[in-house]
């Protein structure tokens, strides 16, 4: 988090006359007593709206995922009386989910780690000046954030190079679609100083080993921040991947619940099952990793 | 810095390992997006053993032409309100929400993740999720009409399902917002409340005069992120209405059907034809997103 340019720091403010002797205590909310009080009482009402509306949506497709047809019909928004485990083994063997995620899990680790190693060969010789013209590759940094939508040319580009319908292919499309992956390389850069590269090369290390182990140590929060932004991404693509893959051995989770959404359409305690039977590893990594994830993304997405 | 000199023996290992980057960068990256304004000159097809022609500005005919411009007006203004509603309402959203949850709450953080939850779903299982909750046939949404007497198609219906686009991709968007806010709230000093308390500001003006001005920048990077992203923004759309659907057809849903089939019983065009269309929504992203940038810098200093 050290690299958040948003700290804004109010160069001038109209309260400079009044004294602050007040004694900087922990909690500078209970200031006031009375009104604070109904503050907080509607605080937490509105937390708990803000809670229940993100997850009743998963509730109310746990509970469809565990009734009956039938009782989805008699009643769809009542709480499950008679869990059907049935629905999930049936989802799980007709929607053949268990290669979608390996799919899509491959993807994703693959595309982002190859695309956060690229933005690291790009960004530091260019953040160092290691390269003729470092300006002027920053300024291409910038302009790749605002790309046309290059759909029907990466179709042409798989095509006439044999990649279509080929993992490989999707992978180096997801991957050099780094973002601002070398930007935000090159910004936090800034904060380790030249004179660790000097050092390094004194003690007889080559530029390899340098850029590949001993930087990354130094500069982990900001690699993690770019593998996730584009990690996520390559999770959500769907367009690209109905684009580039006709088989549906190579297609992701994304494209195979889709697929069975329109296979399925009217099942909907299948549909449901299928649903949280890819939601549900999502659910277990982010209960693990929440709050470095959203750091994370934070990090970046504030740089872009 | 930018004079640049040797640190490592050899300059030639950090020219390669650098050319190697960029060279996937350059292949996969940008010759496929200067190769959009060149092909949107040609007649392209998918079909890659047919003899390709320059057309030269026939595609752009073809977009503004009489016959294509009625699905195509509304296809840019489908666009426009989508961004624009996503974008209003999700930064509005978001920093009220953000407010709330930098307060000392007992599971603030329990909220903070589940509002960030959706960004780790993707797109097709939060798509599911709402198409179930507003099954027309029987669900959720169906009885709160019903309790009103009404009933709806949800997102069958081409009057409603715009709006119902445009609240799923606020609920799945803000959570990248909220979090954004939260950091720029937690780099504001709390003196500067304390201060407001002992001049007896209440909550409200505290948030117009130190919340807001402070929080500026994290706006400005906020807006500017949502609207080039809503006005390209497509996955949400095509997994809840489909590809085809014209009250919700956007331009880089236009790009997708007229480039690759999904367009209905509708004449496909060449692949040059999409190309054109990724121009034009281009050159409305660039002019949007400047415009937005140069009226958010404006106003940061006016506050």
């Amino acid at each position: 988090m050290s690299t958040m340019p948003i700290a804004a720091v109010p160069t001038s403010t109209d309260a400079t006359g009044t004294p602050t002797t007040e004694t900087p205590g922990p909690r500078p909310e209970s200031v006031g007593t009375r009104p604070n009080r109904t503050l907080k009482i509607v605080s937490y009402v509105l937390m708990g709206l803000v809670i229940l509306i993100y997850l009743y949506p998963l509730v109310f497709l746990i509970n469809t995922a565990l009734k009956s047809n039938s009782e989805f019909l008699v009643d769809p928004t009542g709480l499950v009386r008679n869990p059907q485990i049935g629905n999930f083994l049936k989802a799980w063997e007709q929607g053949n989910f268990a290669s979608y995620m390996l799919n899509s899990v491959f993807y994703t680790v693959v595309a982002a780690t190859l695309g956060t190693v690229m933005s690291l060969m790009i960004g530091f010789p260019v953040a160092r000046g290691y390269v003729k013209h470092p300006k002027a590759w920053m300024g291409l940094f910038a302009a790749m954030l605002f790309l046309p939508n290059t759909l029907v040319t990466v179709f042409q580009l798989a095509l006439r190079l044999n990649l279509y319908d080929t993992p490989w292919g999707y992978i180096l499309i997801m991957a050099s679609g780094v973002g601002v992956g070398p930007l935000l390389i090159a910004g936090y850069l800034n904060s380790i100083p030249r004179e660790i590269d000097e050092a390094a090369a004194m003690d007889g290390s080559g530029y390899l080993r340098y850029l590949f182990t001993f930087i990354p140590r130094l500069m982990m929060p900001v690699l993690s921040t770019a593998f996730i932004l584009q990690a996520i991404g390559v999770w959500n693509d769907i367009i690209l991947a109905t684009i580039l893959f006709s088989s549906k051995e190579h297609w992701p989770v994304t494209l195979g619940l889709f697929a069975f959404k329109g296979t399925y359409t009217s099942e909907w305690t299948l549909l449901s099952a299928a649903t949280m039977i890819v939601a549900a590893p999502l659910l277990i990594v982010y209960l693990f990793l929440q709050r470095y994830l959203v750091a994370s993304v934070v990090g970046g997405a504030v740089k872009g | 810095m930018t004079k640049s000199y040797i640190v490592f023996g050899r300059r030639i290992t950090a020219q390669l390992t650098f050319a190697i980057g960029m060279a996937l960068v350059f292949i996969f990256s940008l010759i496929p997006a200067v190769g959009i304004l060149i092909i949107s000159f040609t007649d392209i097809r998918s079909l890659p053993f047919l003899p390709v022609r320059w057309v030269g500005l026939e595609n752009y005919e073809t977009f503004f032409s009489s016959a294509q411009i009625g699905y195509n007006v509304i296809a840019l203004r489908n666009t426009f309100v989508f961004a624009f509603a996503v974008t209003i309402f999700q930064n509005v959203l978001a920093l009220l929400i953000a407010v709330l949850l930098n307060q000392r709450l007992r599971g603030r953080n329990f909220a903070r993740a589940a509002v960030f939850l959706p960004t780790i779903l993707g797109v097709t299982v939060i798509g599911l999720i709402f198409t179930l909750l507003f099954n027309p046939s029987a669900g959720p949404a169906q009885q709160l009409w019903g309790a009103f007497g009404s009933s709806s198609a949800f997102f069958g219906d081409p009057s409603l399902a715009m709006t119902l686009v445009i609240v799923v991709q606020v609920w799945s968007g803000i959570g990248v917002a909220v979090v954004i806010y939260l950091a720029g709230l937690q780099a504001i000093a709390p003196e500067l409340y304390e201060v407001a308390d002992i001049d007896g500001a209440t909550s409200g003006q505290k948030l117009r005069h130190v919340t807001i001005p402070l929080l500026a920048p994290a706006v400005t990077a906020n807006t500017l992120l949502c609207i080039i992203g809503a006005l390209q923004s497509y996955q949400l759309i095509y997994v809840l209405t489909g590809p085809i659907n014209p009250a919700t057809q956007v331009l880089s849903l236009a790009i997708f059907t007229q480039g690759f089939g999904g367009a209905q019983g509708g004449t496909v065009q060449s692949q040059g034809y999409a190309a054109a269309i990724s121009m034009v929504q281009f050159v409305i992203v660039a002019i949007v997103s400047l415009l937005s940038l140069a009226y958010l810098r404006r106003r940061e200093t006016v506050l």
